[in-house]
């Protein structure tokens, strides 16, 4: 046969070959191998209903293996969990599921998950362990808890935690507050808080904004892989996927970013930023965007502060606002040096947002924002400016604000003032005062500890700081000083092996509760209820917390009255729409369309814009000049603001700007910035990093498998007379860690990046001593001012191992 | 005549590898040992992977660095070399163009995972291991009768495995259909990559049927298929990028 048959030819000579040639057809085929021949081979029926249906349970919930609240829907077969798929019906993944996700049954049937509360008996960190009951650990808690009260010293008591999804969070900050503690800190200090503050400066919401990219016709990314990491990667995917291919016109992407990745790679184009130089290129364009007349007039005239210049309190003095700060400051040419992007650039991606409307600038959860200076959150600002100077705030295709379902109040207690009194005293943390602009500064706990505040009881939920806070080692030095700290992880995780308690959580596919649905704009909750029974004798912190206040009795008792967390939730959730039997059949609920608000109106004022602002007016101007950071500072003395770095301070100190990073460790000994990159495979959870087949699928871009690497640019490497795959030491001023060397051409030449989620010393068998943690490499300093991580301003050098 | 079929929008794949993962808990391929994977040695019936494989080569020079990723499930050639190399019938075309692969009397030659061209047959080096705890979720789905064993069935060391277009999948479909007693539709049938595929950048349906989503996505001007030249008539169709 000379001519390659069509397929359609072949099927129809197929079928009158079939029978008679089954026998010989596979001998055939070993005497025919030309390429293009089609051989009769044998045709077997596709076997019809030759199973029999085996039963099956299908089961609704939530995922948790990254912050994204997946809607899932568990297979149970013969009471065993077979397979995840994703909930059709849940507008974040619309039935899809991420490779995390899907692997979840070895999460919940993983052979290391800890099996019951147990207590410590030998030396801290020795790994002697006595089993205790739940009844026992419920005493010790209520014991200790009632004697902080009794002592007058409630504020000792500190919950430190990570993902508290639904009322989870709001239940964590009650339950304190009743027993008295103002210490709920979150980790946000590690990754959205400076989006948040950059959002909250501004637009004065204190929340990740949420991006319409379905209706988006350019998307100009900055930072930190949207399509892999940061807060909701699955509702990034479902956008981008949308954007591109599920409507008429494909819209353009743009990611500004040191490293490629998948995100760069899937888009238009990449610009390899200098790490840190966000804000500069954001300004720059702001101010190309000014001159060409190029601004929504109606957005930036009506609705906005501080754009032009404008007089102060007293009338006599004009204060410069951000149009002619940009224009003099930040013009393409003097931008070009700093951000290593051509001016040319700079003006063409400037026009190209400005005049491809709707278009949106993306905030990173995490990146080029943590990086050890003020000028973190002034990127965030800076880039949130952008969607205001073209008009694209409560706009398809522009940014949304996230709702949230109404909920009832928690029940008032009685007046509590050993409650009070703790609640007013300071935090550990330092938010609102060492950190004045800080919310919550996780990473900072161990080193105010050690300087001397008090600590007499540490909780610790979905944290494992020894792990994932740069300086993680300092919380091992911290803990002496803590009498009793309490993990509920469901892993002898890195931080649970030096604790004096742990009392194991359940997987998040065994106990119930609610995770917002973030990322849609219009209020929606998402479900988790018991797929199977529960594998081992564990107990959520809910259901523990609760059990702990009715043994306190009193007014913590009759404030918190039910029984069980699910309880709970029926209260809290009673209003959202729905019955509790509909959600647990639907696995969520949610009151789609998200509703514009018509600018200047009612809702404008009350929900859009300005709702979070403790000290400027909420007024419904969005601030270009940051009237909420002024108050702040404002509160500070000149001793505290000279502390803070900030001595001369001036108007300008309330505009968005560049700062340049100060790095730690000098640029001739440490040459390379290093930057530790999450994942789309082991993501940002802990134990991940003991699924074998996240493992297994860890390293796909440079093919690499159960193990760190070192991404350098080819270049770079030849430099430094290094090899692909070599085995090298990568040494910042805080630490060294040994990994193999991995040339990838799309990374900046004067960066490396490290993969997170390796390098555990614990959390069990495929986890444990496996790869390295670059977050040990890092600067341990938080940002003075607002209390954020620094992530991305440790230097390094690289040599032979 | 239904002749099953796949289309990968590679504009929307985001390689994130959720099929990749789909594939393995729904057809209980193995986690192999550390060592196995860096050999290149690990079971994933749809892989993906950068092209070209090494990062470093032909993707240009920096800043403009082109990076692609490639998803690849089993073809389902219409003339599959596989099938033409097995001695013992082991792998075969069926009649609704299903590449299929039975355990029961595969020999482990390996001679069809040298002649397929595009790597998608995969030989169990040692014999599948769980830890008891793991083996829980293993799924409890097969293709099984008088001397087969074929899809998410039990495998054993030395035998080859590969991606079968979840052909579990359509019988389960085809009994639900009989025992709701109406029609079998194509709609009710799609492989587990499919399902979870988070950029829904996979279609999948008959190509026979010119009405189908595949039938249209092949006359889309960005339609091609691997290794066209070889003769193999691939089932699995791709839009390229841009």
């Amino acid at each position: 046969m000379a001519t390659p048959l069509t397929r359609r030819q072949f099927m129809q000579m197929a079928a009158i070959t079939a029978g008679s040639a089954a026998v010989v057809g596979g001998l055939q085929g070993l005497l025919n191998l030309e390429a293009d021949a089609v051989t009769e081979i044998e045709l077997l029926p596709t076997a019809v209903s030759t199973t029999t249906l085996i039963p099956e349970k299908i089961v609704p919930g939530v995922c948790l293996l990254c912050p994204s609240g997946c809607g899932v829907l568990s297979r149970v077969v013969n009471g065993r969990l077979v397979k995840l798929e994703g909930n059709p019906m849940h507008p974040m993944n619309l039935g899809t599921l991420c490779p995390k996700g899907q692997a979840a049954p070895e999460l919940l049937y993983n052979p290391d998950r800890l099996t019951g509360p147990m207590r410590r008996t030998g030396e801290r960190g020795a790994g002697q362990w006595e089993a205790i009951s739940w009844d026992e650990a419920v005493q010790l808690v209520t014991a200790r808890l009632n004697d902080l009260r009794a002592a007058g010293h409630p504020e000792q008591a500190v919950l430190m935690h990570g993902e508290a999804p639904g009322q989870l969070k709001s239940f964590f900050q009650q339950f304190m507050r009743l027993v008295g503690s103002p210490n709920v800190i979150s980790r946000e200090s590690l990754n959205t808080a400076a989006a948040k503050l950059g959002s909250y400066l501004t637009q004065g919401v204190y929340n990740t904004p949420v991006y319409d990219l379905e209706n988006s016709s350019y998307i100009l990314s900055f930072g930190a892989s949207m399509l892999e990491a940061g807060p909701v990667p699955q509702r990034m995917i479902s956008g981008y996927a949308f954007m591109r291919r599920g409507r008429a016109e494909r819209g353009k992407m743009v990611v500004v970013d040191p490293r490629q990745g998948v995100s760069g790679a899937k888009a238009d184009e990449w610009i390899p930023i200098v790490p840190g130089a966000d804000a500069a290129l954001a300004l720059g364009m702001a101010n190309v965007i000014i001159r060409s007349g190029l601004i929504d007039p109606s957005f930036v005239g009506h609705y906005s502060f501080g754009y032009e210049d404008f007089p102060d309190e007293t009338g006599t003095r004009l204060i410069q606002g951000f149009k002619n700060f940009v224009l003099e400051n930040y013009n393409p040419e003097q931008v070009a040096d700093i951000t290593g992007i051509s001016s040319t650039t700079i003006s063409r991606l400037a026009g190209e947002f400005a005049s491809n409307k709707p278009s949106v600038a993306l905030l990173p959860g995490k990146g080029g924002l943590l990086n050890g200076t003020i000028g973190g959150v002034y990127t965030a600002m800076a880039i949130h400016c952008l969607n205001a100077l073209v008009g694209s705030l409560d706009r398809p295709g522009g940014v949304l604000t996230q709702r949230y379902p109404e909920v009832p109040n928690w029940p008032q207690p009685a007046d509590d003032p050993i409650a009070k009194q703790g609640c007013t005293m300071e935090r550990v943390d330092g938010a609102g005062t060492q950190f004045p602009l800080a919310k919550h500064a996780y990473q900072a706990v161990a080193e105010r500890i050690l300087d001397g505040y008090k600590v007499d009881t540490l909780f610790l939920y979905d944290a494992n700081p020894v792990y994932e806070a740069p300086g993680g080692n300092r919380f091992r030095e911290a803990f002496e000083q803590v009498p009793l700290v309490v993990s509920f992880s469901s892993f002898m995780d890195d931080t649970a092996q030096y604790a004096d308690l742990i009392l194991p959580e359940p997987t998040f596919l065994e106990r119930y509760e609610d995770h917002f649905i973030e990322g849609m704009g219009y209020p929606g909750v998402g479900l988790r209820q018991p797929t199977i029974g529960r594998q081992h004798d564990t107990l959520s912190i809910g259901d523990f917390f609760l059990q702990v206040a009715a043994a306190m009795g009193g007014e913590i008792a009759k404030a918190m009255p039910w029984h069980t967390y699910q309880g709970l939730l029926r209260y809290r959730l009673k209003d959202v729409g729905t019955d509790w039997d509909t959600m647990k059949e639907l696995g969520l609920w949610l009151t789609p369309g998200y509703r514009f608000s018509r600018r200047g109106s009612d809702k404008w004022v009350q929900e859009v814009i300005g709702t979070d602002r403790r000290f400027a007016p909420r007024d419904g101007y969005f601030d270009f000049y940051s009237r909420e950071l002024k108050c702040i500072l404002d509160n500070q003395s000149a001793e505290q603001l000279a502390d803070l770095g900030l001595a001369h301070i001036n108007d300008t100190t309330y505009l968005p700007q560049y700062v340049p990073t100060t790095y730690a460790g000098s640029e001739v000994e440490y040459p390379l910035t290093v930057n530790v990159v999450t994942l789309m495979s082991l993501g940002p959870v802990s134990a991940a990093a003991n699924m074998p087949t996240l493992q297994e699928i860890s390293g796909m871009t440079v093919q690499e498998t159960w193990g760190s690497w070192l991404e350098m640019n080819p270049e770079t490497a030849a430099h430094h007379q290094l090899e692909d795959h070599q085995e090298v030491w990568v040494e910042s001023p805080f630490g060294k860690v040994q990994t193999k060397l991995r040339l990838v051409a799309a990374v900046r030449p004067d960066v490396v990046n490290l993969p997170y989620n390796q390098g555990h010393t614990a959390v069990g068998r495929w986890a444990k001593n496996r790869g390295v943690n670059g977050v040990t490499l890092l600067d341990p300093q938080s940002e003075p001012i607002s209390g954020l991580a620094a992530f991305t301003n440790t230097r390094v050098k690289v040599y032979p191992a | 005549m239904t002749s099953w079929a796949m289309v990968i929008d590679l504009d929307k794949c985001v390689a994130c590898q959720g099929c990749s993962i789909a594939c393995r808990f729904e057809n209980n391929t193995p986690v192999v040992a550390p060592e196995q994977a860096q050999k290149g040695r690990a079971i994933r019936w749809n892989d993906v992977f950068p092209d070209p494989i090494n990062p470093t080569e032909e993707t240009g020079e920096y800043p403009f660095v082109r990076t692609r990723y490639l998803t690849r499930p089993c073809m389902h050639c219409v003339n599959p070399p596989c099938v033409k190399v097995c001695p013992v019938q082991a792998t075969y075309r069926d009649e609704e163009g299903l590449v299929r692969q039975n355990y029961d009397r595969c020999i482990g030659c390996r001679f069809c995972t040298v002649a397929c061209p595009y790597g998608v047959r995969y030989f169990n080096w040692y014999q599948p291991e769980w830890t008891p705890e793991l083996a829980q979720h293993l799924s409890p789905d097969a293709v099984t009768g008088p001397g087969r064993s074929e899809g998410p069935a039990a495998r054993m060391k030395g035998v080859v495995e590969k991606c079968t277009f979840c052909i579990h999948r359509l019988q389960k479909a085809r009994a639900q259909a009989e025992a709701e007693g109406r029609d079998f539709r194509a709609a009710d049938y799609v492989p587990a990559c499919v399902q979870t595929c988070t950029a829904k950048a996979r279609y999948f349906g008959d190509l026979d049927d010119p009405e189908s989503t595949v039938s249209k996505l092949e006359q889309n001007p960005r339609a091609f298929r691997l290794l066209e030249d070889v003769g193999t008539h691939p089932k699995v169709i791709y839009l390229r990028e841009g």
